[in-house]
């Protein structure tokens, strides 16, 4: 049995590079089988309206399917504790040239 | 001609030193493996053999005027084909750029070349470095990569060339990158050496990106002393590349005598909770055989558990956005579609729907991510765990039907690759259908000089790195 936390981080890993973990058929079976949510759908329908005429009927519900995991990833990465203080990892420096 | 397929860069070295050989020998060598054996393993894109004679014959006029480069001088290598070079197609393994040409040479190929080194091949790699989500091993225009020790299995991916071609005896390195896996899991699956370096240890300028924040490139090569070589050349900062650092690298001395040829240094290495627990048997029964190789030097913790981070959520969120972000080209006038893996096709548009908040979340989750595993790692010299589950997958089949069964094993390649820590893979043994398999070892942020000695420790004991596949 796998716990629900780690399901969302497998699931997410398997968003990021599938065949990275292809031990994780039961994941990516349980991802096929899912009814995708709401705002999934609602998503892959933005993106089928901004390329009206690109994809099929099993495109749009492959896309779909991967917006859904995406979406259960990003619950996990909310779940850590975060200030304002805490930045991320990159630091914009101002740039002047010759004088 | 003398058989220099399988040789290490030392021993080519030598023979070079000793007028045994010219630099021209090994070039024309190397180039005709190349397109004889290369097309069996779909690992060739390029073979670049007017530049390859041209490097070769200076090489031979400086060498003859007594002038020595150091160990890469005149020693032939390849490149993964996501590093610019000039004169030759740089195609990043996918169609819509099977005829880009980019007018310069990436860093690594000019510090490879300012050291002496002869470029002979583009090889093969999975088109965009496995960035659109292919699920399967037909994903490049070359085609499935093939590992040479069983050509209906898959080489690895993204770096399956690079894996590939070192391990048919085609070239004796070969430069590859890793975001996530590409590096360490083409070496366990070819049965090669592969050192993916801490990030920003070597400079990005010239490489295809999928990740900025995650790419790595590194050396593949046959043992753990030849990729540390490589590394000390192409280490270092680069004003063409912020992320590079300003860290050389040296490789660490041979001490003390005997077998093993190192000092009395004990190792302390901890073993990952579930590191050989449901995966394949040989696989298993490898990594405690190499553990006990080296027993009468480890100090191994069993059963270390990871800081409990979301190591994965934090990935797919960048590589997500930073891929989608690289090739918005190809996502906004429609050229996904001409790409080889039907998945590939339609996998780059689910990151559309990625918010920037979710992205920057990400990148604030990373800083405190990077602190816990450092304060995690800092307690050990190296993790040790299997590189890979299984051995290689079948080409014909997506990669979760390839080893059905199979849960186990620690995840250890996403979380170092997140924050961008070194590992490395040797070979430790074979699996089924005489498939290899691979150790891999993983460290602090710079502290490569530890892989590389440990791993040069186990390859001084055992012979695996010098089985040689067979060449049908």
């Amino acid at each position: 049995m796998i716990s629900r936390r780690a399901f969302a981080e497998q699931l997410a890993l398997v968003a990021a590079a599938p065949w990275f973990l292809e031990d994780l058929k039961p994941v990516q079976q349980q991802q096929q089988t899912q009814e995708p949510s709401a705002l999934a759908k609602a998503l892959a329908e933005g993106i089928r309206l901004r390329y009206p005429d690109r994809f099929t009927p099993d495109d749009l519900a492959t896309i779909t399917r991967g917006i859904d995991g995406r979406l259960r990833a990003i619950e996990r990465l909310y779940q850590t504790t975060l200030t304002n203080a805490d930045e991320p990892d990159f630091v914009y420096s101002v740039y002047r040239g010759a004088d | 001609m003398p058989d220099f397929a399988f040789l290490s860069i030392a021993e080519l070295g030598r023979l070079l030193r000793e007028k045994k050989a010219s630099a021209t020998d090994l070039a024309t060598y190397f180039l005709d493996r190349l397109e004889r054996i290369g097309p069996r393993y779909n690992a060739v894109v390029t073979v670049t053999r007017q530049r390859a004679l041209t490097e070769a014959a200076q090489a031979d006029r400086e060498i003859k005027a007594g002038k020595w480069r150091g160990p890469l001088h005149g020693i032939p290598y390849g490149v993964k084909d996501l590093l610019a070079t000039k004169g030759y197609p740089t195609t990043w393994g996918a169609e819509p750029y099977r005829q880009q040409h980019l007018d310069t040479d990436a860093t690594v190929v000019e510090r490879l070349g300012a050291a002496g080194a002869v470029l002979v091949a583009k090889l093969a790699m999975v088109e965009l470095a496995g960035g659109m989500g292919y699920n399967q091993a037909n994903a490049s225009f070359t085609g499935p990569g093939k590992t040479p020790w069983n050509p209906g299995y898959w080489s690895g991916g993204s770096s399956s060339g690079p894996g590939a071609a070192v391990a048919a005896g085609l070239v004796p390195f070969a430069i590859g990158s890793e975001t996530s896996g590409s590096i360490l899991t083409p070496a366990a699956y070819c049965g090669v050496t592969g050192l993916r370096p801490t990030y920003g240890r070597v400079s990005r300028h010239g490489a295809m990106a999928l990740a900025w924040t995650m790419d790595k490139l590194g050396p593949l090569g046959r043992t753990a002393e030849d990729c540390g070589a490589v590394l000390a050349i192409i280490a270092g900062k680069d004003p063409k590349d912020p992320s590079s650092v300003a860290r050389t690298f040296v490789p660490p001395p041979r001490q003390g005598r005997g077998s093993g040829g190192e000092d009395a240094k004990r190792f302390k290495v901890g073993v990952p909770k579930g590191a050989d627990k449901d995966i394949q048997p040989e696989v298993a029964a490898n990594f405690r055989a190499a553990l006990n190789v080296l027993q009468n030097r480890l100090d191994v913790v069993e059963d270390v558990e990871l800081p409990d981070l979301p190591y994965g959520a934090v990935a797919g969120m960048i590589i997500a956005a930073e891929g989608a972000s690289a090739f918005d080209d190809l996502l906004k006038d429609g050229r996904l579609s001409q790409l080889t893996a039907p998945e590939d096709r339609t996998g780059g548009y689910a990151a559309l729907a990625v918010s920037a908040p979710d992205y920057l979340r990400a990148l604030r989750a990373r800083r405190p991510m990077q602190r816990a595993l450092d304060d995690f790692l800092r307690q050990f010299d190296v993790l040790a765990v299997p590189t890979r589950n299984t051995v290689a997958s079948p080409i014909d089949k997506p990669f979760r039907e390839g080893w059905p069964g199979v849960t186990g094993g620690a995840n250890v390649i996403g979380p170092t690759n997140v924050v961008g820590v070194p590992g490395i893979s040797v070979p430790n043994g074979f699996g089924v259908q005489g498939l290899p398999t691979g150790l891999s070892l993983v460290a602090r942020a710079f502290d490569e000089d530890k892989l590389v000695t440990l791993a040069r420790l186990y390859q001084d004991r055992t012979d695996w790195h010098k089985r040689q596949p067979t060449i049908s």
